[in-house]
């Protein structure tokens, strides 16, 4: 049942989308059969199937505890520092499996970005938090540097707080600077894919607004995946919607759709608050 | 506070709710108040114990850098007068108690200075001739004296005690030991001993001008008593005198190896004598005022040890001349080493001290008791009295004077610690028989004049040289250890290596000293190549392992799971190590050579191929060794306050940093270092501590000599060696008893300059790097 769900909406998200591209890929993210476990007791993801379309915003939906962190971090293989994890099925990105053994992991994350719901930047100035991905790749020069931190910190909406002390240490941050400041260092070195785990939780609606508006213009040039709890804000900047429960993917679809008129009888509940 | 109770259910609600449960029980805040109080009293009776230790080693280090102190006030006299004449020296009893004064008619006056009484002895070597030289040689106990007739004559005087009722008597003795014949009348007399034999010379003036003689006399041993003293042979030097300038004064050494001859224009000749016989060479003709106007020199007479000449001008220029081997000389000859502030006035007395290189001079009126080695002024000070005469004690521990007034006078001295001083301690200072000015630390030697020689440099410079190699060793596998346990090896090995270390921590040093000392400087002596070959295969072999590895494609590597990479890298290392250890000798062979001096083959030594090379030595016990083993005692602990610091950067800021893409390399080296470099500053410290305190493994790996070069092949004595070594052969509050408690105030005082700067460091750090 799920399965002809998800099959059903993304055909329809082809056409409630317009802003797509021409050429993308509806199963830019091929998720087929995926479970996976933390310990062997208890199974966090259960089957998951779904086809993430690129360039595209995508939004998880679901009650705190169901597993949208945990299937996040699937996709750049965040969980593999986790000792004891154990998964089934696969995960293809752009036709790409990437539990290949063969695939280096390093380049993956480099090509697909991940803003933690809890911001931590590493103890350097704003400036070298913002650069630390070129840095790691090796590129260091400074003209190319100091265009990107702008670039970066403006599409964040942070550039104009920070202008003045780019150079001090990005600990005196407030915490809703520090999680957009993590939104520019993962934009900074223009990855493929950006997955944002709860990108506003910290933040005022003026930020929020800003951000929204990132994701927005960010979603002609890469695929985002972001994880909220508002609803307002899926509806918002989303052109698909993934509603979670349990571990288990419930319904899949065109954002307007799922909101409109949602399949399943959870799926209601949860978005009209009766639940989560 | 009050609660709807409808709405909590069940029957001890009312108990719960009502106004107790805001109470705080007695028993906490008993305990908590007891605790308080325990917590700041332990605290304070640390901070105390810390306190009154340094007290305690301060107290016994500070009388080191006090003057003397000499108290006039507190002087003894002699209540009668001296019988009236002219006196012409004067000599003492180990307890100054019976002084003896010598009149130019040759009559010995002792005085009781307990008494108070002046008696006049009954000796007589005269019998009717006429006194015309005299010299006291207080060192040997003798007395020479020349007459009119050309007579010389030994006198040994003695004093023994007498116990009666715990009260001591000093009974005096004199006792012609040797009569010597000689033209003409004596004018100048001096003597020395050697062995069973003495050296006289004897200036005499005959018709034909002066003569200058030596004599030397032996004295037969028999089984029964001491022998008499005869006759063996007489020289001739009058060749070597001037035929314008008269002699002024002749000094013979105590060891009877040398003769100087002090002219009345300033000049001295120094004859050197050789051998136990008659043969001498003069060496050295010198003029020690040349460069003032006025050349002459006023008084000259040895030191302790008769290696250095303390010269004195009329006008007062007070220099001391030592005996020493300059590049330019086949031997060793009078150079001048010091020059001491001059005296107001022409010089009245010289005596030079029985103990050390002390000497005290002055005018008639005033006196300064000097110290060689340091070239300072221990006390000086106006005298009440006029002086003819002085003497210092066999003690060190009272002055005599003879006054104008024919007084004897005795002032107590108090200057336990004369060699010590800043200078000595941490200046550089021209030590008697050395060409140039040193920092040397020798505290004993073999002879009763020996120079000590207290400078605390080469131990300083010792304990860095011991610290920086042993850190050289420890510091770099202590951290890259640390580094890829807590960040590269997986977690299940982790239990392994934090008991490995605990074990070696646990080490007792003197066990690890016992090692170095008869298992690694023996196995290492002559295989140094090998020990070279490993140092640069090893670390190589693991560049070019890892770099091979990271290049691998994903498919081999898949075969290795992540964090057991070290199962494959260990046996390379090993077969490295192993390799390494037999290339030393081909390498030896074909780099380290020397030409053999037998055979004249150049065969591989490394041993000699070092101090053939660098001109430095080549000891089995040596920085080296010092390094592996200290760096053994270190590791542990760098090793494991560093691991901690490591493992206690959030994990956050690493999967942050490999969500963006960097490496775990990259990921370790940009993010979690830094994080963790305060921790890791404290690790490096405190390991250095340990090496900068480390005693027994220094004591015994290395052969504690006090050199000051960097030189890896030599050996090193830290200060806490020093402590170790000297302290049950110093004296208790001895000078150098007070100058090991000085060298552990040092030590102290380097570890507290290190651990202040580090930990000013480690804030700075601590406050860049601290996380959210
Ligand atoms: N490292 C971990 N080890 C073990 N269990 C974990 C771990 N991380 C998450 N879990 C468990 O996995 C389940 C899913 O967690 P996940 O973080 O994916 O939820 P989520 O949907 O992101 O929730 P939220 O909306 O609150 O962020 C939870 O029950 C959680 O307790
Ligand atoms: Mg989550």
């Amino acid at each position: 049942m799920t399965n002809t769900t998800a099959e059903n909406t993304t055909e329809e998200a082809v056409e409630t989308a317009p802003t797509t591209p021409e050429g993308a890929k509806l199963d830019y993210i091929k998720v087929e059969d995926f479970s996976f476990n933390y310990t062997p007791e208890v199974r966090v993801l259960d089957k998951i199937t779904m086809d993430i379309p690129e360039k595209q915003v995508t939004s998880f939906i679901g009650p705190s505890g169901c597993g949208k962190t945990t299937l996040l971090r699937n996709f750049n293989r965040m969980n593999d520092l986790i000792p004891g994890i154990t998964h089934e099925g696969t995960i293809h990105i752009d036709g790409q499996e990437i539990f290949d053994k063969k695939l280096e992991v390093i380049s993956l994350r480099k090509r697909i970005r991940m803003i933690f719901q809890k911001a931590n930047p590493f103890p350097k100035s704003i400036y070298e938090n913002v650069v630390y991905s070129l840095r790691v790749a090796g590129r260091n020069n400074k003209a190319l540097l100091d265009e990107v931190v702008e670039t970066s910190l403006r599409g964040a909406a942070l550039w104009d707080e920070v202008k003045d002390r780019l150079h001090d240490s990005a600990l005196g941050l407030s915490g809703g600077q520090m999680q957009r400041l993590s939104i520019a260092h993962a934009i900074a070195n223009q990855p493929e894919v950006l997955l944002m785990d709860e990108p506003c939780s910290a933040l005022d609606p003026i930020a929020t607004a800003k951000i929204e508006e990132l994701i927005c213009k960010l979603k002609n040039k890469f695929t985002v995946i972001i994880v909220t709890h508002n609803m307002q804000q899926a509806t918002r900047v989303s052109d698909q919607t993934a509603y979670f429960y349990l571990g288990k993917m419930i319904e899949m679809n065109a954002t307007q759709e799922i909101f409109r008129n949602p399949s399943c009888e959870e799926t209601e509940r949860y978005i009209s608050g009766k639940f989560g | 506070m009050e609660q709807p109770t409808e709405s909590s259910p069940g029957e001890g609600s009312e108990i719960i709710l009502d106004d107790s449960r805001f109470d705080v029980s007695r028993k906490v805040l008993l305990t908590d108040g007891f605790m308080t109080w325990f917590i700041k009293f332990g605290g304070v009776m640390v901070v105390a114990a810390v306190i009154g230790i340094f007290v305690f080693i301060t107290s016994q280090v500070l009388p080191l850098f006090k003057g003397a102190s000499v108290e006039l006030d507190a002087a003894t006299t002699t209540t009668e007068a001296l019988p009236k004449g002219n006196y012409l020296g004067i000599a003492a009893d180990e307890w100054m108690e019976k002084p003896l004064a010598i009149r130019d008619d040759g009559k010995f006056i002792y005085s009781d200075l307990v008494t108070g009484e002046v008696l006049e002895s009954e000796f007589d070597f005269l019998e009717g001739d006429k006194m015309t030289a005299l010299r006291i040689e207080s060192g040997e106990d003798l007395i020479v004296a020349g007459t009119e007739s050309g007579q010389v004559h030994l006198i040994e005087f003695s004093y023994s005690p007498t116990f009666k009722d715990g009260v001591r008597t000093v009974n005096e003795d004199l006792n012609l030991a040797f009569t010597g014949e000689f033209n003409g009348p004596v004018t100048k007399v001096s003597c020395g001993q050697s062995g069973d034999s003495r050296l006289i010379a004897v200036l005499t003036e005959t018709e034909e001008g002066p003569h200058l003689e030596l004599d030397l006399v032996q004295r037969k041993k028999s089984l029964i008593s001491a022998g008499d003293w005869k006759e063996v042979g007489k020289t001739d030097l009058t060749e070597t005198l001037r035929s314008d300038v008269a002699v002024q004064e002749i000094l013979v050494t105590n060891r009877a190896d040398a003769v100087l001859v002090v002219f009345e224009n300033g000049e001295i000749d120094y004859h050197f004598r050789s051998g136990s016989g008659l043969n001498t060479e003069l060496r050295q003709t010198f003029q020690p005022f040349a460069d003032l106007n006025e050349k002459k020199i006023k008084n000259a007479d040895f030191l302790l040890g008769d290696v250095s000449l303390v010269l004195t001008s009329p006008e007062g220029v007070n220099r001391l001349f030592s005996l020493y081997r300059s590049e330019e000389e086949p031997t060793r000859m009078f150079h001048q080493t010091k020059e001491f502030p001059a005296l107001p006035d022409t010089p009245a007395f010289y005596s030079p001290s029985f103990r050390n290189k002390a000497f005290l001079t002055g005018t008639s009126n005033t006196a300064t008791l000097r110290y060689a080695t340091t070239e300072t002024i221990r006390w000086e000070s106006e005298l009440p009295w006029e002086v003819t005469h002085a003497l210092i004690s066999r003690k060190s521990d009272s002055l005599l004077f003879l006054t104008e007034d024919r007084h004897f006078v005795r002032v107590p001295v108090d200057d336990p610690h004369p060699e010590a001083g800043i200078k000595a301690f941490f200046g550089k200072q021209l030590y008697e028989g050395s060409s140039e000015a040193k920092y040397e630390w020798q505290s004993t030697g073999g002879s009763d004049d020996f120079e000590a020689k207290l400078s605390l440099i080469p131990l300083i410079f010792g304990t860095l040289k011991g610290t920086f190699y042993a850190m050289l060793f420890a510091v770099p596998i202590a951290l890259f250890g640390a580094i890829y346990t807590a960040e590269f090896l997986d977690p299940k090995n982790k239990v392994f290596i934090k008991p490995a270390m605990e074990v070696m921590a646990s080490l007792p040093s003197v066990v690890l000293g016992f090692l170095a000392a008869l298992w690694l400087a023996p196995m290492i002596e002559d295989r140094v190549p090998s020990v070279l070959c490993i140092v640069v295969l090893v670390p190589l072999g693991a560049f070019l392992f890892g770099m091979l590895w990271s290049r691998q494609p994903r498919n081999i590597k898949k075969y290795v799971r992540e964090g057991y990479e070290f199962l494959y890298f260990a046996p390379i290392m090993l077969i490295l190590l192993f390799l390494g250890w037999q290339m030393g000798p081909l390498v030896e062979s074909l780099i380290f050579t020397v030409k053999d001096p037998n055979t004249g083959e150049r065969v591989g030594d490394f041993a000699r191929w070092w101090p053939s090379i660098t001109g430095t030595a080549y000891e089995q016990r040596n920085s080296l060794v010092v390094g592996f083993m200290m760096g053994f005692a270190v590791i542990p602990i760098v090793f494991t306050i560093a691991e901690d610091s490591l493992s206690n950067v959030p994990d956050t800021l690493r999967t942050g940093s490999l969500a963006l893409g960097a490496s775990r390399w990259q990921t370790a080296w940009r993010i979690v270092l830094p994080t963790a470099s305060a921790g890791i500053l404290s690790a490096i410290m405190i390991g250095l501590g340990r090496a900068v305190g480390e005693t027994m493994i220094v004591v015994m790996a290395t052969g504690n000599t006090p050199i000051m070069e960097w030189n890896i092949f030599s050996g090193m004595r830290t200060l806490s060696a020093n402590i170790a070594v000297e302290l049950p052969e110093a004296p208790h509050h001895g000078t150098l008893y007070r100058t090991l408690f000085l060298g552990a105030v040092v030590l102290f005082l380097m570890t507290f300059l290190v651990n202040t700067i580090a930990e000013v460091l480690r804030q700075h750090l601590r406050e860049k790097y601290k996380t959210v």
